[in-house]
Protein backbone atom coordinates (compact mmCIF):
# COMPACT_ATOMS: atom_id res chain seq x y z
CA UNK A 1 0.00 0.00 0.00
CA UNK A 2 3.10 1.98 0.21
CA UNK A 3 3.07 2.38 -3.77
CA UNK A 4 -0.12 4.15 -3.58
CA UNK A 5 -0.02 7.20 -6.26
CA UNK A 6 0.06 10.28 -4.09
CA UNK A 7 -3.52 11.64 -6.51
CA UNK A 8 -5.37 8.71 -4.84
CA UNK A 9 -5.63 10.20 -1.28
CA UNK A 10 -9.69 9.95 -1.98
CA UNK A 11 -11.19 7.93 -3.68
CA UNK A 12 -14.91 6.34 -4.05
CA UNK A 13 -16.51 3.70 -2.36
CA UNK A 14 -18.08 1.16 -5.04
CA UNK A 15 -20.83 0.30 -3.52
CA UNK A 16 -22.15 3.49 -1.22
CA UNK A 17 -20.51 5.80 -3.22
CA UNK A 18 -18.90 8.05 -0.13
CA UNK A 19 -15.52 9.70 -0.67
CA UNK A 20 -13.09 7.73 1.81
CA UNK A 21 -9.45 8.72 2.51
CA UNK A 22 -6.69 6.59 2.24
CA UNK A 23 -6.49 6.78 5.62
CA UNK A 24 -9.60 5.40 6.27
CA UNK A 25 -9.44 2.79 4.07
CA UNK A 26 -7.30 1.35 6.30
CA UNK A 27 -4.81 -1.32 6.24
CA UNK A 28 -7.26 -3.65 4.76
CA UNK A 29 -9.07 -1.54 2.67
CA UNK A 30 -12.33 -1.60 3.93
CA UNK A 31 -15.17 1.09 3.32
CA UNK A 32 -15.46 2.79 6.92
CA UNK A 33 -19.31 3.82 6.15
CA UNK A 34 -20.52 0.46 4.39
CA UNK A 35 -18.28 -2.32 5.75
CA UNK A 36 -17.84 -3.17 2.42
CA UNK A 37 -14.14 -4.10 0.93
CA UNK A 38 -12.57 -1.88 -1.96
CA UNK A 39 -11.17 -4.19 -4.98
CA UNK A 40 -7.47 -4.75 -4.71
CA UNK A 41 -4.30 -3.77 -7.20
CA UNK A 42 -2.32 -7.31 -7.99
CA UNK A 43 0.26 -5.47 -5.78
CA UNK A 44 -2.26 -4.92 -2.66
CA UNK A 45 -2.97 -8.27 -2.79
CA UNK A 46 0.29 -10.01 -2.44
CA UNK A 47 1.27 -7.86 -0.03
CA UNK A 48 -1.95 -8.49 2.21
CA UNK A 49 -1.91 -11.93 1.38
CA UNK A 50 1.91 -13.74 1.48
CA UNK A 51 4.81 -13.17 3.62
CA UNK A 52 6.83 -10.25 3.07
CA UNK A 53 8.78 -10.38 0.45
CA UNK A 54 8.30 -13.59 -0.26
CA UNK A 55 6.39 -13.75 -3.97
CA UNK A 56 8.57 -14.45 -6.96
CA UNK A 57 7.12 -13.22 -10.34
CA UNK A 58 6.82 -15.83 -13.34
CA UNK A 59 7.24 -14.26 -16.87
CA UNK A 60 3.77 -15.06 -18.64
CA UNK A 61 4.88 -16.98 -21.69
CA UNK A 62 2.82 -14.64 -24.04
CA UNK A 63 1.52 -11.24 -24.42
CA UNK A 64 -1.86 -10.20 -25.90
CA UNK A 65 -2.33 -9.11 -29.60
CA UNK A 66 -5.33 -7.92 -31.48
CA UNK A 67 -5.38 -10.67 -33.94
CA UNK A 68 -9.77 -10.03 -34.64
CA UNK A 69 -8.78 -6.48 -35.75
CA UNK A 70 -11.41 -4.65 -32.98
CA UNK A 71 -11.65 -1.21 -32.78
CA UNK A 72 -10.39 0.00 -29.76
CA UNK A 73 -9.42 -3.39 -28.09
CA UNK A 74 -5.58 -2.94 -28.63
CA UNK A 75 -5.89 0.93 -26.82
CA UNK A 76 -7.97 -0.75 -24.67
CA UNK A 77 -5.09 -3.13 -23.95
CA UNK A 78 -2.58 -0.43 -23.50
CA UNK A 79 -4.43 1.43 -21.48
CA UNK A 80 -5.64 -1.45 -18.98
CA UNK A 81 -1.24 -1.99 -18.94
CA UNK A 82 -0.74 1.91 -18.45
CA UNK A 83 -2.87 1.80 -15.39
CA UNK A 84 -2.04 -1.56 -13.54
CA UNK A 85 1.49 -1.41 -14.73
CA UNK A 86 0.81 -5.44 -15.90
CA UNK A 87 0.83 -7.42 -19.12
CA UNK A 88 -2.96 -8.57 -18.44
CA UNK A 89 -5.00 -9.60 -15.88
CA UNK A 90 -2.90 -12.34 -14.37
CA UNK A 91 0.25 -12.00 -12.44
CA UNK A 92 1.48 -15.41 -11.61
CA UNK A 93 4.23 -16.53 -9.26
CA UNK A 94 5.73 -18.44 -6.38
CA UNK A 95 5.25 -16.90 -2.98
CA UNK A 96 5.04 -18.21 0.87
CA UNK A 97 2.37 -18.26 3.73
CA UNK A 98 3.41 -18.77 7.24
CA UNK A 99 6.59 -20.93 5.42
CA UNK A 100 4.72 -23.15 3.33
CA UNK A 101 5.72 -22.52 -0.32
CA UNK A 102 3.27 -21.87 -3.00
CA UNK A 103 2.47 -21.69 -6.42
CA UNK A 104 0.57 -18.26 -6.44
CA UNK A 105 -1.80 -16.75 -9.44
CA UNK A 106 -3.35 -13.31 -8.64
CA UNK A 107 -6.52 -12.30 -11.49
CA UNK A 108 -7.00 -8.39 -11.80
CA UNK A 109 -10.26 -6.97 -12.03
CA UNK A 110 -8.36 -3.46 -12.92
CA UNK A 111 -7.22 -5.15 -16.28
CA UNK A 112 -10.91 -5.22 -18.43
CA UNK A 113 -12.64 -6.55 -15.07
CA UNK A 114 -10.02 -9.68 -15.32
CA UNK A 115 -11.90 -11.06 -18.43
CA UNK A 116 -10.60 -14.72 -19.58
CA UNK A 117 -8.70 -14.61 -22.75
CA UNK A 118 -5.78 -16.44 -24.55
CA UNK A 119 -3.35 -14.90 -22.41
CA UNK A 120 -4.80 -14.96 -19.05
CA UNK A 121 -5.84 -18.82 -19.76
CA UNK A 122 -2.25 -19.46 -20.86
CA UNK A 123 -1.15 -17.93 -17.34
CA UNK A 124 -3.37 -19.60 -15.30
CA UNK A 125 -2.33 -23.52 -17.02
CA UNK A 126 1.19 -21.81 -16.43
CA UNK A 127 0.88 -21.49 -13.03
CA UNK A 128 -0.70 -24.68 -12.74
CA UNK A 129 1.75 -26.68 -14.87
CA UNK A 130 4.21 -24.99 -12.12
CA UNK A 131 2.79 -26.46 -9.25
CA UNK A 132 2.34 -30.08 -10.72
CA UNK A 133 6.12 -29.69 -11.83
CA UNK A 134 7.16 -28.66 -8.32
CA UNK A 135 4.36 -30.37 -6.52
CA UNK A 136 3.06 -27.09 -4.97
CA UNK A 137 -0.29 -26.21 -3.61
CA UNK A 138 -1.78 -23.49 -6.06
CA UNK A 139 -3.59 -20.64 -4.60
CA UNK A 140 -5.35 -19.48 -7.07
CA UNK A 141 -6.99 -15.75 -6.34
CA UNK A 142 -10.01 -15.09 -8.99
CA UNK A 143 -11.54 -12.39 -10.20
CA UNK A 144 -13.39 -12.42 -13.77
CA UNK A 145 -16.14 -10.55 -15.41
CA UNK A 146 -16.47 -13.77 -17.69
CA UNK A 147 -15.05 -14.59 -21.41
CA UNK A 148 -13.11 -11.48 -23.43
CA UNK A 149 -15.31 -10.98 -26.10
CA UNK A 150 -12.59 -8.91 -27.86
CA UNK A 151 -10.90 -13.04 -28.37
CA UNK A 152 -14.33 -14.76 -29.58
CA UNK A 153 -13.84 -18.47 -29.47
CA UNK A 154 -10.26 -18.17 -28.35
CA UNK A 155 -11.77 -16.89 -25.28
CA UNK A 156 -14.33 -19.30 -24.31
CA UNK A 157 -11.75 -22.55 -25.73
CA UNK A 158 -9.37 -21.23 -22.36
CA UNK A 159 -12.48 -22.81 -20.26
CA UNK A 160 -11.80 -26.70 -21.68
CA UNK A 161 -8.05 -26.18 -21.85
CA UNK A 162 -7.58 -24.46 -18.45
CA UNK A 163 -9.79 -27.58 -16.86
CA UNK A 164 -7.76 -30.57 -18.54
CA UNK A 165 -4.79 -29.06 -17.01
CA UNK A 166 -7.24 -28.50 -13.55
CA UNK A 167 -8.13 -31.77 -13.87
CA UNK A 168 -4.12 -33.52 -14.21
CA UNK A 169 -3.32 -31.06 -11.15
CA UNK A 170 -6.06 -32.26 -9.30
CA UNK A 171 -5.60 -35.96 -9.95
CA UNK A 172 -1.90 -35.56 -8.96
CA UNK A 173 -2.86 -35.13 -5.60
CA UNK A 174 -1.92 -31.35 -5.53
CA UNK A 175 -3.77 -28.81 -3.40
CA UNK A 176 -5.65 -26.58 -5.49
CA UNK A 177 -6.92 -23.87 -3.01
CA UNK A 178 -9.59 -20.94 -5.13
CA UNK A 179 -10.52 -17.81 -3.56
CA UNK A 180 -13.37 -16.39 -5.22
CA UNK A 181 -12.96 -12.28 -5.02
CA UNK A 182 -15.38 -9.52 -6.55
CA UNK A 183 -16.49 -10.40 -9.09
CA UNK A 184 -16.39 -14.39 -10.17
CA UNK A 185 -18.47 -14.46 -13.04
CA UNK A 186 -19.39 -16.21 -16.35
CA UNK A 187 -16.42 -18.42 -18.13
CA UNK A 188 -14.09 -17.95 -15.02
CA UNK A 189 -17.03 -19.22 -12.81
CA UNK A 190 -17.91 -22.00 -15.14
CA UNK A 191 -14.91 -23.59 -15.81
CA UNK A 192 -11.70 -23.47 -12.80
CA UNK A 193 -12.89 -21.02 -10.24
CA UNK A 194 -15.53 -23.52 -8.97
CA UNK A 195 -13.74 -26.90 -9.30
CA UNK A 196 -10.91 -26.51 -6.90
CA UNK A 197 -10.11 -28.74 -4.01
CA UNK A 198 -11.25 -25.43 -1.64
CA UNK A 199 -13.82 -22.77 -2.89
CA UNK A 200 -13.84 -19.47 -0.45
CA UNK A 201 -14.52 -16.58 -1.54
CA UNK A 202 -14.27 -12.80 0.07
CA UNK A 203 -16.88 -11.38 1.89
CA UNK A 204 -19.48 -9.08 -0.38
CA UNK A 205 -17.79 -10.50 -3.54
CA UNK A 206 -20.54 -11.20 -6.43
CA UNK A 207 -19.99 -14.80 -8.07
CA UNK A 208 -22.20 -16.03 -10.47
CA UNK A 209 -22.19 -17.25 -13.78
CA UNK A 210 -24.79 -15.20 -15.86
CA UNK A 211 -25.33 -11.39 -14.90
CA UNK A 212 -28.05 -10.43 -12.67
CA UNK A 213 -29.81 -7.82 -15.77
CA UNK A 214 -29.21 -11.14 -18.09
CA UNK A 215 -30.99 -13.42 -15.71
CA UNK A 216 -33.66 -10.77 -15.27
CA UNK A 217 -34.18 -10.30 -18.86
CA UNK A 218 -34.25 -13.91 -19.57
CA UNK A 219 -36.53 -15.18 -17.19
CA UNK A 220 -38.19 -12.43 -15.75
CA UNK A 221 -37.43 -13.51 -12.63
CA UNK A 222 -37.35 -10.78 -9.18
CA UNK A 223 -34.21 -11.32 -7.73
CA UNK A 224 -33.37 -11.06 -4.01
CA UNK A 225 -31.19 -7.56 -3.24
CA UNK A 226 -28.11 -10.35 -2.03
CA UNK A 227 -28.11 -12.71 -4.73
CA UNK A 228 -25.16 -13.64 -5.97
CA UNK A 229 -23.43 -12.58 -3.10
CA UNK A 230 -20.19 -14.65 -1.61
CA UNK A 231 -22.67 -14.88 1.72
CA UNK A 232 -25.40 -15.71 -0.63
CA UNK A 233 -23.31 -18.62 -2.01
CA UNK A 234 -22.42 -19.57 1.05
CA UNK A 235 -25.95 -20.35 2.23
CA UNK A 236 -26.99 -22.00 -0.84
CA UNK A 237 -24.06 -24.64 -0.05
CA UNK A 238 -21.81 -23.38 -3.32
CA UNK A 239 -18.41 -22.36 -1.25
CA UNK A 240 -16.64 -23.85 1.68
CA UNK A 241 -16.82 -20.31 3.71
CA UNK A 242 -16.60 -17.05 3.13
CA UNK A 243 -13.53 -15.07 4.63
CA UNK A 244 -13.05 -11.28 5.35
CA UNK A 245 -9.21 -10.58 3.98
CA UNK A 246 -8.53 -9.28 7.45
CA UNK A 247 -8.65 -13.53 8.12
CA UNK A 248 -7.65 -14.71 5.29
CA UNK A 249 -3.50 -15.55 5.64
CA UNK A 250 -4.00 -17.25 9.16
CA UNK A 251 -6.78 -19.33 7.35
CA UNK A 252 -5.03 -20.31 4.51
CA UNK A 253 -2.00 -20.63 6.84
CA UNK A 254 -4.44 -23.22 8.64
CA UNK A 255 -5.57 -25.30 5.50
CA UNK A 256 -1.97 -25.64 4.12
CA UNK A 257 -0.86 -26.58 7.99
CA UNK A 258 -3.82 -29.17 7.83
CA UNK A 259 -2.47 -31.03 4.96
CA UNK A 260 0.97 -31.09 5.83
CA UNK A 261 0.37 -32.15 9.90
CA UNK A 262 0.50 -36.10 8.74
CA UNK A 263 3.83 -35.13 6.70
CA UNK A 264 5.56 -35.10 10.29
CA UNK A 265 4.34 -38.03 11.31
CA UNK A 266 4.76 -40.26 8.40
CA UNK B 1 -25.69 -7.56 -37.92
CA UNK B 2 -24.32 -9.16 -41.09
CA UNK B 3 -27.20 -10.18 -43.90
CA UNK B 4 -25.29 -14.02 -43.76
CA UNK B 5 -25.14 -14.46 -40.05
CA UNK B 6 -29.16 -13.10 -39.54
CA UNK B 7 -29.72 -15.68 -42.52
CA UNK B 8 -27.92 -18.04 -40.60
CA UNK B 9 -30.04 -17.07 -37.22
CA UNK B 10 -33.39 -17.67 -38.74
CA UNK B 11 -32.28 -20.84 -40.27
CA UNK B 12 -31.18 -22.79 -37.00
CA UNK B 13 -33.90 -20.92 -34.56
CA UNK B 14 -36.77 -22.38 -37.00
CA UNK B 15 -38.99 -24.56 -35.66
CA UNK B 16 -38.91 -26.74 -38.86
CA UNK B 17 -35.33 -26.94 -38.18
CA UNK B 18 -34.34 -31.03 -38.04
CA UNK B 19 -33.81 -31.85 -34.58
CA UNK B 20 -31.78 -33.97 -32.55
CA UNK B 21 -34.87 -35.77 -31.74
CA UNK B 22 -35.85 -36.82 -35.82
CA UNK B 23 -31.81 -38.00 -36.22
CA UNK B 24 -32.22 -40.22 -33.18
CA UNK B 25 -35.75 -41.54 -34.51
CA UNK B 26 -34.12 -42.23 -38.00
CA UNK B 27 -30.44 -43.25 -37.21
CA UNK B 28 -30.37 -45.35 -34.32
CA UNK B 29 -32.16 -48.19 -32.97
CA UNK B 30 -33.42 -49.56 -29.28
CA UNK B 31 -33.79 -45.91 -27.85
CA UNK B 32 -34.02 -45.81 -24.26
CA UNK B 33 -34.40 -42.65 -22.99
CA UNK B 34 -32.91 -42.33 -19.06
CA UNK B 35 -34.45 -39.39 -17.11
CA UNK B 36 -33.26 -36.94 -13.89
CA UNK B 37 -30.78 -35.83 -12.24
CA UNK B 38 -30.99 -38.15 -8.88
CA UNK B 39 -31.98 -35.19 -6.89
CA UNK B 40 -34.49 -32.91 -7.54
CA UNK B 41 -35.46 -32.29 -11.40
CA UNK B 42 -35.43 -34.43 -14.70
CA UNK B 43 -34.62 -31.27 -17.42
CA UNK B 44 -36.68 -31.20 -20.64
CA UNK B 45 -34.18 -29.25 -22.39
CA UNK B 46 -31.68 -32.23 -22.10
CA UNK B 47 -32.64 -35.79 -23.55
CA UNK B 48 -30.00 -38.14 -22.01
CA UNK B 49 -30.43 -41.93 -23.39
CA UNK B 50 -29.19 -45.39 -24.83
CA UNK B 51 -29.36 -46.68 -27.76
CA UNK B 52 -28.00 -49.28 -30.60
CA UNK B 53 -26.12 -47.28 -33.69
CA UNK B 54 -25.87 -50.52 -35.94
CA UNK B 55 -24.84 -53.10 -33.48
CA UNK B 56 -22.70 -50.62 -30.88
CA UNK B 57 -24.50 -49.42 -27.88
CA UNK B 58 -23.70 -45.41 -27.60
CA UNK B 59 -25.01 -42.95 -25.04
CA UNK B 60 -26.90 -40.12 -26.57
CA UNK B 61 -27.32 -36.56 -25.50
CA UNK B 62 -29.38 -33.87 -27.42
CA UNK B 63 -30.50 -30.69 -26.67
CA UNK B 64 -33.02 -28.57 -29.40
CA UNK B 65 -35.38 -25.68 -28.97
CA UNK B 66 -38.49 -27.56 -29.02
CA UNK B 67 -40.63 -27.56 -32.53
CA UNK B 68 -43.78 -25.96 -31.20
CA UNK B 69 -44.74 -23.22 -28.92
CA UNK B 70 -45.66 -25.31 -26.11
CA UNK B 71 -42.43 -27.60 -26.66
CA UNK B 72 -40.75 -24.56 -26.72
CA UNK B 73 -41.82 -23.48 -22.75
CA UNK B 74 -41.06 -26.80 -21.70
CA UNK B 75 -37.62 -26.94 -23.35
CA UNK B 76 -36.73 -23.33 -22.08
CA UNK B 77 -36.04 -22.80 -25.62
CA UNK B 78 -32.90 -25.27 -25.39
CA UNK B 79 -31.42 -23.52 -22.23
CA UNK B 80 -30.11 -26.15 -20.36
CA UNK B 81 -30.71 -25.95 -16.56
CA UNK B 82 -28.31 -27.27 -13.81
CA UNK B 83 -30.30 -30.15 -13.23
CA UNK B 84 -29.57 -30.68 -17.01
CA UNK B 85 -26.04 -30.95 -17.00
CA UNK B 86 -26.41 -32.69 -13.75
CA UNK B 87 -28.36 -35.52 -16.08
CA UNK B 88 -25.54 -35.25 -18.78
CA UNK B 89 -22.84 -36.10 -16.47
CA UNK B 90 -24.62 -38.63 -14.71
CA UNK B 91 -25.25 -40.24 -18.25
CA UNK B 92 -21.47 -39.66 -19.62
CA UNK B 93 -20.30 -41.32 -15.76
CA UNK B 94 -22.65 -44.78 -16.78
CA UNK B 95 -21.08 -44.32 -21.05
CA UNK B 96 -18.18 -44.67 -19.72
CA UNK B 97 -18.49 -47.32 -17.02
CA UNK B 98 -20.35 -49.67 -19.58
CA UNK B 99 -18.09 -48.14 -22.67
CA UNK B 100 -20.44 -46.74 -24.79
CA UNK B 101 -19.67 -43.69 -27.13
CA UNK B 102 -20.96 -40.76 -26.61
CA UNK B 103 -22.85 -38.55 -29.35
CA UNK B 104 -24.67 -35.27 -28.57
CA UNK B 105 -26.76 -33.30 -30.62
CA UNK B 106 -26.71 -29.70 -30.48
CA UNK B 107 -29.31 -26.54 -31.16
CA UNK B 108 -28.94 -24.55 -28.14
CA UNK B 109 -28.52 -20.73 -27.12
CA UNK B 110 -26.67 -21.62 -24.08
CA UNK B 111 -27.12 -22.41 -20.40
CA UNK B 112 -30.08 -21.77 -18.57
CA UNK B 113 -30.04 -17.76 -16.39
CA UNK B 114 -31.91 -18.03 -14.22
CA UNK B 115 -31.97 -17.71 -10.35
CA UNK B 116 -32.67 -21.81 -9.72
CA UNK B 117 -30.27 -22.68 -11.88
CA UNK B 118 -27.99 -20.28 -10.14
CA UNK B 119 -29.46 -21.45 -6.72
CA UNK B 120 -28.17 -24.96 -7.91
CA UNK B 121 -24.63 -24.43 -8.98
CA UNK B 122 -24.70 -23.60 -12.64
CA UNK B 123 -21.34 -22.80 -12.77
CA UNK B 124 -20.12 -25.81 -11.15
CA UNK B 125 -22.18 -27.69 -13.06
CA UNK B 126 -20.69 -26.82 -16.41
CA UNK B 127 -17.47 -26.69 -15.09
CA UNK B 128 -17.74 -30.41 -14.11
CA UNK B 129 -19.10 -31.70 -17.60
CA UNK B 130 -16.64 -30.12 -19.18
CA UNK B 131 -14.27 -31.42 -17.52
CA UNK B 132 -15.51 -34.33 -17.88
CA UNK B 133 -15.99 -34.76 -21.22
CA UNK B 134 -12.52 -33.73 -21.66
CA UNK B 135 -10.90 -36.53 -19.62
CA UNK B 136 -13.81 -39.36 -20.51
CA UNK B 137 -12.58 -42.70 -21.61
CA UNK B 138 -14.84 -43.37 -24.03
CA UNK B 139 -15.03 -41.26 -27.65
CA UNK B 140 -16.97 -38.38 -27.80
CA UNK B 141 -18.56 -36.51 -30.81
CA UNK B 142 -20.62 -33.49 -31.04
CA UNK B 143 -22.63 -32.57 -33.54
CA UNK B 144 -23.69 -28.95 -33.80
CA UNK B 145 -27.15 -29.23 -35.78
CA UNK B 146 -27.85 -25.67 -35.07
CA UNK B 147 -26.30 -23.17 -33.21
CA UNK B 148 -24.45 -23.54 -29.67
CA UNK B 149 -22.95 -20.94 -27.42
CA UNK B 150 -21.10 -19.99 -24.22
CA UNK B 151 -19.72 -22.82 -21.90
CA UNK B 152 -23.14 -24.31 -21.76
CA UNK B 153 -22.48 -25.40 -25.40
CA UNK B 154 -18.78 -25.60 -24.52
CA UNK B 155 -19.80 -28.70 -22.33
CA UNK B 156 -20.76 -31.20 -24.69
CA UNK B 157 -18.27 -29.63 -27.52
CA UNK B 158 -15.41 -30.53 -25.50
CA UNK B 159 -15.17 -33.88 -27.59
CA UNK B 160 -13.07 -35.97 -30.07
CA UNK B 161 -14.40 -35.11 -32.73
CA UNK B 162 -17.10 -31.80 -33.97
CA UNK B 163 -19.09 -31.96 -36.65
CA UNK B 164 -21.10 -29.21 -37.87
CA UNK B 165 -24.21 -28.28 -40.44
CA UNK B 166 -23.64 -25.90 -42.88
CA UNK B 167 -25.37 -23.22 -41.09
CA UNK B 168 -24.19 -24.22 -37.61
CA UNK B 169 -22.83 -21.57 -35.17
CA UNK B 170 -20.53 -21.79 -31.99
CA UNK B 171 -19.48 -18.90 -30.24
CA UNK B 172 -18.42 -17.41 -26.86
CA UNK B 173 -21.83 -15.96 -26.41
CA UNK B 174 -24.61 -15.61 -28.61
CA UNK B 175 -24.38 -13.09 -31.68
CA UNK B 176 -27.06 -10.84 -29.91
CA UNK B 177 -25.14 -11.36 -26.46
CA UNK B 178 -21.31 -10.15 -28.31
CA UNK B 179 -23.08 -7.24 -29.89
CA UNK B 180 -24.52 -6.07 -27.44
CA UNK B 181 -21.68 -6.22 -25.66
CA UNK B 182 -19.08 -4.46 -28.28
CA UNK B 183 -21.38 -2.26 -28.77
CA UNK B 184 -21.59 -1.13 -32.65
CA UNK B 185 -18.78 -3.34 -33.94
CA UNK B 186 -19.54 -5.82 -36.23
CA UNK B 187 -19.34 -8.70 -34.69
CA UNK B 188 -20.04 -11.61 -37.71
CA UNK B 189 -17.43 -10.17 -39.44
CA UNK B 190 -14.59 -10.08 -37.72
CA UNK B 191 -15.31 -13.17 -34.86
CA UNK B 192 -14.65 -16.78 -36.23
CA UNK B 193 -18.27 -18.72 -35.75
CA UNK B 194 -19.48 -19.51 -38.41
CA UNK B 195 -18.96 -23.44 -39.64
CA UNK B 196 -16.41 -22.74 -42.10
CA UNK B 197 -14.51 -20.29 -40.35
CA UNK B 198 -14.69 -22.78 -37.34
CA UNK B 199 -13.80 -26.00 -39.81
CA UNK B 200 -10.38 -23.40 -40.98
CA UNK B 201 -9.08 -22.87 -37.49
CA UNK B 202 -9.12 -26.83 -36.82
CA UNK B 203 -12.53 -26.64 -34.40
CA UNK B 204 -15.19 -27.96 -36.79
CA UNK B 205 -13.75 -31.47 -38.19
CA UNK B 206 -16.30 -31.44 -40.57
CA UNK B 207 -19.27 -30.07 -42.15
CA UNK B 208 -22.67 -31.28 -43.09
CA UNK B 209 -23.72 -29.64 -46.51
CA UNK B 210 -27.40 -28.69 -46.11
CA UNK B 211 -28.55 -28.80 -49.62
CA UNK B 212 -28.31 -32.74 -49.50
CA UNK B 213 -29.41 -35.87 -48.10
CA UNK B 214 -28.46 -34.41 -44.19
CA UNK B 215 -29.73 -37.84 -42.75
CA UNK B 216 -27.32 -39.87 -44.68
CA UNK B 217 -24.30 -37.44 -44.02
CA UNK B 218 -24.75 -37.92 -40.23
CA UNK B 219 -25.17 -41.68 -40.04
CA UNK B 220 -21.73 -41.68 -42.61
CA UNK B 221 -20.13 -38.84 -39.85
CA UNK B 222 -21.08 -40.93 -36.59
CA UNK B 223 -19.68 -44.17 -38.91
CA UNK B 224 -16.15 -42.76 -39.40
CA UNK B 225 -15.93 -41.17 -36.11
CA UNK B 226 -16.78 -44.73 -34.45
CA UNK B 227 -14.22 -46.48 -36.75
CA UNK B 228 -11.60 -43.46 -35.96
CA UNK B 229 -12.04 -43.57 -32.39
CA UNK B 230 -13.24 -47.21 -31.43
CA UNK B 231 -9.86 -48.69 -31.04
CA UNK B 232 -8.17 -46.09 -29.07
CA UNK B 233 -7.48 -46.21 -25.81
CA UNK B 234 -8.24 -43.85 -23.01
CA UNK B 235 -4.85 -42.31 -22.61
CA UNK B 236 -5.10 -41.92 -26.55
CA UNK B 237 -8.91 -40.74 -26.59
CA UNK B 238 -7.71 -37.59 -23.68
CA UNK B 239 -4.29 -36.74 -26.02
CA UNK B 240 -6.15 -36.54 -29.00
CA UNK B 241 -8.81 -34.22 -27.50
CA UNK B 242 -6.30 -31.98 -25.56
CA UNK B 243 -3.80 -32.09 -29.19
CA UNK B 244 -7.08 -30.79 -30.97
CA UNK B 245 -7.50 -27.99 -28.72
CA UNK B 246 -4.27 -26.67 -28.24
CA UNK B 247 -3.77 -26.77 -32.10
CA UNK B 248 -6.52 -24.52 -32.26
CA UNK B 249 -5.54 -22.25 -29.43
CA UNK B 250 -2.16 -22.16 -31.61
CA UNK B 251 -4.35 -21.00 -34.70
CA UNK B 252 -5.14 -17.69 -33.08
CA UNK B 253 -0.97 -16.61 -33.49
CA UNK B 254 -1.64 -17.13 -37.09
CA UNK B 255 -4.31 -15.06 -37.79
CA UNK B 256 -3.62 -11.67 -39.92
ZN1 LIG C 1 -18.78 2.12 1.22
Amino acid sequence: MSEMPEQALWSSCKYCGRHVHTEQWGLFLRCPFCGFPKRLTVEQRIEMTFDPDSFQKIDLNIKSKDQLHFKKYADKLTKAQQKTKHDEAITIGTAKIGNHLVAAGIMDNQFMVGTLNTTVGEGIRQIMEAALEQRLPLVLFVTSGGARMQEGIFSLLQMNTILAVQERLLDAGILNINILTDPTMGGASASFAFNSDYVLAEDHAQIGFSGKRVIEQTSGEQLPDEFQSAEYLLEHGQLDDVIQREKLKDVLQQLLDLHTAGDQNG
Amino acid sequence: MANELEQKLKLVRDVNRITGQEIIQQLFHQVLELHGDRINHDDPALFSGIALFENQPVTILSVDRGTSLTERIEKNGGAVRASGYRKALRSVELAEKFNRPVISFLNMPGADASLESENEGQSLMIAKMIAKMGQLKVPNLAVFIGEGHSGGALAFANSNRIVMFENGLFSVASPEAMSAILRKETVSEVVPMTAGKLQKMGLVDQIIKEDQDVISQVNTAIKTWLDDFNNLSSNELIKQRTEKFAHVLAYWDKMD
